[in-house]
């Protein structure tokens, strides 16, 4: 049993011989929107399964509403939703016949909601689900996820490839939906922009472990930039506390680290620097940042942007 | 109208807090206007409750704002919340800023105080309007 909304204890998952999760121990309290960001591989989509039951971890266990996700019963699932970016949904069918079957399974649907929600989108009701577009049958994914009241909504990179209409459509539609007093929302994707406006806790993955879980604020002030000019000769990275990546731009060095304060300054100019000046970062920067540090980074003049998030 | 923007190093809800101040110091939002709800300007914004939730308690710690009961938030004239030191501090702060962004420039400190001083005047001006 678990007090957490979604809680995984000792959590291995392996393929093969390759390690998707380790010895994940995650904590999400009820309520509020949870983002979990990481490199493509982090393990975010197969931790998702696991929670849903979908498939049997390697070893140790995934609570999900109090319950163990492998003996989920069906009144549990009627309190779950899951959107992807993939929005399968039968293809044959007309949008209003799927909405019919879809209430037929939940007595909990509210009509107003389903309502209020594809409102925000292009649909109509006699259209045949082959026949929306991306941004449309997200629209019907969300709507419907939203109608059945759930008491978690986990949300796997539900706008990929949306165009600008529907994107802001279902972002409003999930932020501004009423929803039960009890609604946890874990929201996973690439898109910092997004995840900024919507998140209260970010969670960031990395190679199938948890590294960090706190607010994007706290996240973002651990990391600093600091443009460095050195009269010489650049110093090792190992000689910088808290390295996480450097780049050459135009003669100056640009680090960024984290978790050291403004006497770092101190630090450069005993290395050789003749000026070392230190500001904050954005969301964007902060996790990129992070996420990249073992990377390997080309030398000046071969240098090209490297974007993991 | 505040605008907020993604990508910039200042989180979302101190934008929303430096936007009304200035809102606020510029008469756009005069003394005894009401401010958006909370629900109203994350909708305007599109941006999470709690986002805006955040950036309306840290205007009510400042003593910019206070809460009417069942009315909502009211800008009203900022009481002294902060001692001699504490506003010392902060005034501190800011010009330690002001100074590390602009030494690297070049300019001299003729230069930077008449920046500073017509930037002041401006600021008077629009509020005696």
């Amino acid at each position: 049993m678990s007090n957490y909304i979604i809680e995984t204890k000792d959590l291995w998952m392996q393929f093969g011989s390759k390690v998707a999760l380790k010895n994940l121990n995650l904590c999400i309290e009820a309520g509020g929107i949870h983002s979990i960001v990481g490199s493509n591989g982090a393990g975010k989509s197969t931790l998702f399964k696991l929670l849903l039951g979908v498939n049997t971890p390697s070893h140790g266990e995934t609570y999900i509403l109090g319950q163990n996700s492998q003996k989920l019963r069906p009144q549990d699932r009627g309190y779950i939703g899951f959107v992807n970016e993939e929005h399968t949904l039968p293809e044959w069918m007309q949008v209003t016949t799927l909405i019919t079957m879809e209430k037929s399974f939940y007595p909990k649907w509210n009509d107003s909601i389903y309502k209020q929600v594809i409102g925000n989108f292009n649909v109509e009701n006699n259209q045949k689900i082959n026949q929306l577009s991306r941004g449309e049958r997200a629209g019907v994914n969300l709507a419907s996820a939203l109608a059945k009241r759930p008491k978690v909504l986990i949300l796997d990179e539900p706008t990929l490839g949306l165009d600008v209409v529907a994107k802001q459509a279902f972002l409003e539609s999930l932020l501004f939906t009423e929803k039960n007093e009890d609604c946890t929302i874990i929201y996973c994707s690439h898109q910092m922009d997004e995840i900024e406006r919507v998140t209260d806790q970010l969670i960031i993955m990395e190679q199938g472990e948890l590294v960090s879980a706190s607010t994007p604020e706290s996240f973002c002030e651990k990391i600093h930039y600091w443009v460095v000019d050195y009269l010489d000769k650049v110093p090792e990275s190992h000689l910088i506390p808290g390295f996480l990546q450097q780049r050459n731009i135009e003669g100056e060095i640009h680090y960024m680290v984290i978790d050291q304060d403004s006497s770092l300054k101190e630090l450069f100019i005993k290395l050789g620097a003749q000026s070392a000046f230190h500001s904050e970062v954005s969301l964007h920067q902060a996790v990129n940042g992070f996420l990249s540090r073992n990377h390997h980074k080309p030398n000046a003049e071969e240098k090209t942007e490297t974007s993991h998030v | 109208m505040i605008q907020i923007v993604t990508g910039d190093a200042r989180p979302i809800f101190k934008q929303i807090v430096d936007g009304i101040r200035m809102q606020v110091i510029t008469g756009k939002l005069p003394v005894g206007s009401k401010l958006p709800s909370v629900r109203g300007l994350s909708m305007q914004l599109t941006v999470n409750t709690n986002t805006v939730a955040k950036a309306y308690t840290e205007l009510l710690s400042h003593g910019l704002v206070e809460s009417r009961k069942g009315l909502g938030l009211f800008v009203i004239k900022p009481k002294q919340i902060l001692n001699e030191q504490e506003r010392e501090d902060r005034l501190e702060t800011a010009v330690d800023t002001l100074i590390n962004e602009t030494i690297g420039l070049d300019f001299n400190n003729d230069e930077i105080m008449h920046m500073v001083q017509s930037k002041l005047v401006q600021l008077y001006d629009k509020k005696t309007k």
